[in-house]
């Protein structure tokens, strides 16, 4: 009947990769990123009218992402949460969403930077060689003059104090 | 240093099992998370872990992509098979209402003979005689009243095209009449799960559950789980199977008369 890409299709052309990296910046980690990457597009069959402006499909799918994300994180707090930031997704216009929608990845990478470079010295340089060097323990340790479980509690520490700085939500 | 020095190393070591999970790339467990502090570090090493990684190493897996992209080639196939023109009668229009009045018009051009055959032929495809029709629209089905009923008239034939759906409401009884293309059936609109009152989706041509997302096909058995998923293969549509098998929608006795669908139900 039809030839080439289905509307689905299309539509999951033009945004999986960029919807995955969006999800993959903010878990971390890529089993996660798939499920939820999958969860994306999967309620875009079932719910997405695929007629509408490309404008609004993206920032649609954005808003899901986003969703999908907060139910994540949800799973990992003791008491629930008061689910403020939890949007329906609709079709409620979003001013500028679609722009911002457009290149959201990086924004979490500039923003860890900045934080990063806010945090007391030794605390930046365990996160540095843990997180951006990909270091073990033992490594960083061996790496900062102090015993492994020294390091452990470092980087204990300096996570706290890195969340206590910027919540990632804000981003 | 300080008393909590002991709470803080052992806090620290069981979340550094957290951290590998995370810079290994596997999937790190809530359950390692202690409490809502930690949920906060969570979030942040999640960022910081993926920020630190090259961007070639943030890209999804091509493999999973390919997978993915087959779902959407799937929901764009099953779209457009539901969607394909009714084995009864000319090609659907868009938009309910606008069938309905051209063959409503179309109805009343042919005269009643004829309105009496293609009333007749939108069941009639499998259901030739009045004893198949019989048949075909309730001998299986749960009588729903144990003593006194009546028939009640809930949807005109006109109403349910093949493939699609018309609610309908009764003093004691709530549903759909559907058509499959073969079969006028009525079913109930209550879940069989937890009691929430389902809709139709022409486009996937099932009822479906708006409270966990179970989907009934239109014979009333659950079209979404395990064992149908294993037996058919993936529901288009669902990331996964339904997890729990739930038992068929109530099926009224239902009967064809005057062009007219009448269900067997209570007195009020």
């Amino acid at each position: 009947m039809s030839t080439g890409p289905g509307p689905f299709e299309q539509v999951y052309d033009r945004h999986a990769v960029a919807i995955y990296r969006y999800v993959y910046a903010r878990v971390g980690n890529h089993p996660d990123a798939e499920d939820l990457t999958a969860q994306v597009f999967v309620r875009a069959i079932e719910q997405l009218d695929t007629g509408r402006e490309p404008g609004q499909i993206a920032a649609w799918l954005y808003r899901v992402a986003q969703n999908a994300i907060a139910d994540h994180w949800r799973a990992f707090y003791r008491l629930p949460l008061v689910g403020a930031d939890h949007v329906a997704p609709g079709w409620e216009p979003v001013d500028e969403s679609g722009k911002a929608a457009a290149e959201p990845d990086d924004r979490a990478g500039v923003r860890v930077k900045a934080l990063l470079r806010r945090l007391p010295d030794h605390y930046r340089r365990v996160l540095e060689l843990r997180f951006l060097e990909r270091m073990s323990v033992a490594e960083t340790a061996r790496a900062m003059g102090i015993s492994n479980g020294n390091a452990r509690v470092l980087q204990y520490r300096a996570l706290r104090r890195a969340a206590l700085l910027g919540d990632p939500t804000d981003g | 240093m300080v008393d909590d020095e002991r709470p803080m190393t052992d806090a620290a070591d069981r979340f550094d099992g957290y951290l590998e999970a995370l810079l290994g790339n596997g999937r790190p467990s809530p359950e390692a998370v202690g409490d809502n502090d930690e949920a906060e570090m969570a979030r942040m090493a999640a960022e910081l872990a993926a920020s630190g990684r090259p961007a070639s190493d943030a890209s999804p897996d091509p493999a999973f992509i390919e997978q993915l992209r087959l779902r959407m080639r799937q929901a764009d196939a099953g779209i457009a098979a539901v969607r394909r023109p009714p084995p009864v009668r000319e090609q659907p229009q868009p938009g309910g209402s606008t069938r309905w009045r051209l063959s409503r018009r179309q109805l009343l051009q042919a005269g009643l003979g004829a309105a009496a055959g293609m009333a007749a032929g939108v069941i009639g495809a499998s259901l030739g005689s009045q004893a198949q029709r019989r048949a075909g629209l309730g001998e299986d089905d749960q009588p729903l009243v144990a003593g006194e009923g009546f028939w009640t008239e809930v949807a005109h034939l006109d109403e349910v095209q093949p493939g699609s759906a018309v609610r309908f409401s009764t003093a004691a009884f709530d549903g759909f009449v559907v058509n499959d293309g073969e079969t006028v059936r009525a079913l109930s609109s209550v879940c069989t799960h937890m009691g929430c009152t389902l809709h139709f989706r022409p486009d996937w041509q099932d009822l479906r559950c708006p409270c966990h997302a179970a989907s009934f096909d239109l014979a009333g058995r659950l079209a979404n789980g395990r064992v149908t998923w294993r037996s058919q293969g993936a529901y288009p549509g669902d990331a996964r199977a339904y997890p729990i098998e739930l038992p068929d929608l109530v099926r009224p006795r239902v009967k064809v008369e005057d062009d007219a669908v009448w269900v067997w139900t209570a007195q009020a």
